[in-house]
């Protein structure tokens, strides 16, 4: 058998499709944090901040915030019933503790003591650690600010991703 | 099971619906008139509310977070979070969803003046904002 246009055509397809499948699948996985696909936790919990990744803390520490929106650093990040009921479903289903968890969510469940509650991200031992190469004064650029803005730095922070190529560091 | 699909009902039950800006102004008028027989709403009473240094709460003003600029993007005064601009003429999703635009000036009076804002001054501010060219 000759190869014929159509051997190549399908040769070149596959090494297509496993380029990407490269590309977008294994070599990201690690970084990767399941998100509520609906719009309403973008909305709600993404409006003053970056939409962070319920993967980010564990199940009790969610459970503590919704329970305290009205004052929630300062702030009324209050809910109606039904969205306060759907986030915190969402959060606990993909909490670093959750039964399907990602290797990198059990790393940062199991780096949290079971009687904490930590209510903030960057105050958890793995946060610093992963950003411990960020000097202290790039945090305090005019378009970062402060640690837990994550979207200034991880472009797709608010799908959940958190890949090295794809942080840029506004200047 | 059935929990899960109460809840789905129950979101979409509160779905958001969509008006014009002018639909959201119109609204507020009349909720300001329902305080202040007579109302009429004033774009200039409305610009001084937005630049006026305020002391009830943690930001100053409204330009704090949108800037002297409310066509151009702001960031949030605790989290730093970039903000898309606030007229309508710059960013056509604001004043479009009627339960958005109460629950953010809820938050956000009482982040600038430590209150709620009364019928007038809401109506005030929006008529600023549509006429922001
Ligand atoms: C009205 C504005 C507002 C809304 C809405 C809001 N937050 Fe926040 N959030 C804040 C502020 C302000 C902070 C503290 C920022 C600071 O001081 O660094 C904060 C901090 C946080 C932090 C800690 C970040 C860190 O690691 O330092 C988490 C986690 C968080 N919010 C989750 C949520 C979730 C989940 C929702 C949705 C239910 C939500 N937020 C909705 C204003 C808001
Ligand atoms: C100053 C910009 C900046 C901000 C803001 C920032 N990060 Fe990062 N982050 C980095 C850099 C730089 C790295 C290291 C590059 C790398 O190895 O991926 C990193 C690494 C990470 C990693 C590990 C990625 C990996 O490849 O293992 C995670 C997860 C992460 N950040 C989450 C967050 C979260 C969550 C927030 C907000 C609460 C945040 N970051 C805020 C810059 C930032």
């Amino acid at each position: 058998m000759g190869v014929t246009y159509k051997n190549l055509a399908v040769l070149l397809l596959s090494i297509v499709i496993a380029a990407f499948w490269i590309g977008n699948g294994q070599a990201d996985g690690e970084v990767n944090f399941p998100m509520p696909r609906d719009k309403i936790y973008l909305e709600e919990c993404g409006g003053c901040h970056t939409a962070y990744a319920p993967g980010l803390l564990p199940a009790r520490s969610w459970r503590k915030m919704m329970n305290e929106l009205e004052d929630h650093f300062g702030e009324d990040a209050s809910l109606e019933e039904p969205q306060q009921l759907a986030v915190l479903r969402w959060l606990t289903d993909y909490a670093a503790d959750a039964s399907n968890a990602t290797p990198l969510m059990r790393r940062i469940a199991a780096s949290i003591p079971r009687d904490a509650a930590p209510q903030r991200i960057t105050e958890t031992a793995l946060f610093k650690y992963m950003h411990d190469e960020v000097p202290a004064y790039i945090w305090k650029r005019a378009k970062i600010g402060s640690p837990a803005n994550c979207g200034a730095c991880h472009t797709r922070a608010n799908e959940g991703r958190y890949a090295e190529r794809e942080v840029r560091i506004p200047k | 099971m059935i929990r899960h699909a109460l809840i789905l009902s129950l979101l979409f039950a509160v779905q958001a619906h969509a008006e014009t800006p002018q639909q959201i102004l119109d609204g507020l008028v009349q909720e300001a008139r329902r305080a202040q027989q007579g109302f009429t709403a004033s774009a200039t009473r409305g610009e001084q509310f937005y630049r006026a240094r305020q002391t009830g709460g943690d930001a100053e003003s409204c330009a704090t977070c949108h800037t002297q600029d409310a066509k151009a993007h702001g960031r949030h005064n605790k989290t730093h979070k970039d903000i898309a601009p606030l007229a309508p003429v710059a960013n056509k999703e604001r004043f479009t969803d009627p339960a958005k635009v109460e629950k953010w000036f809820r938050r956000n009076c009482k982040e600038v003046l430590g209150r709620v804002c009364t019928g007038p001054e809401k109506a005030d501010f929006t008529a600023y904002m549509l006429s922001i060219k």
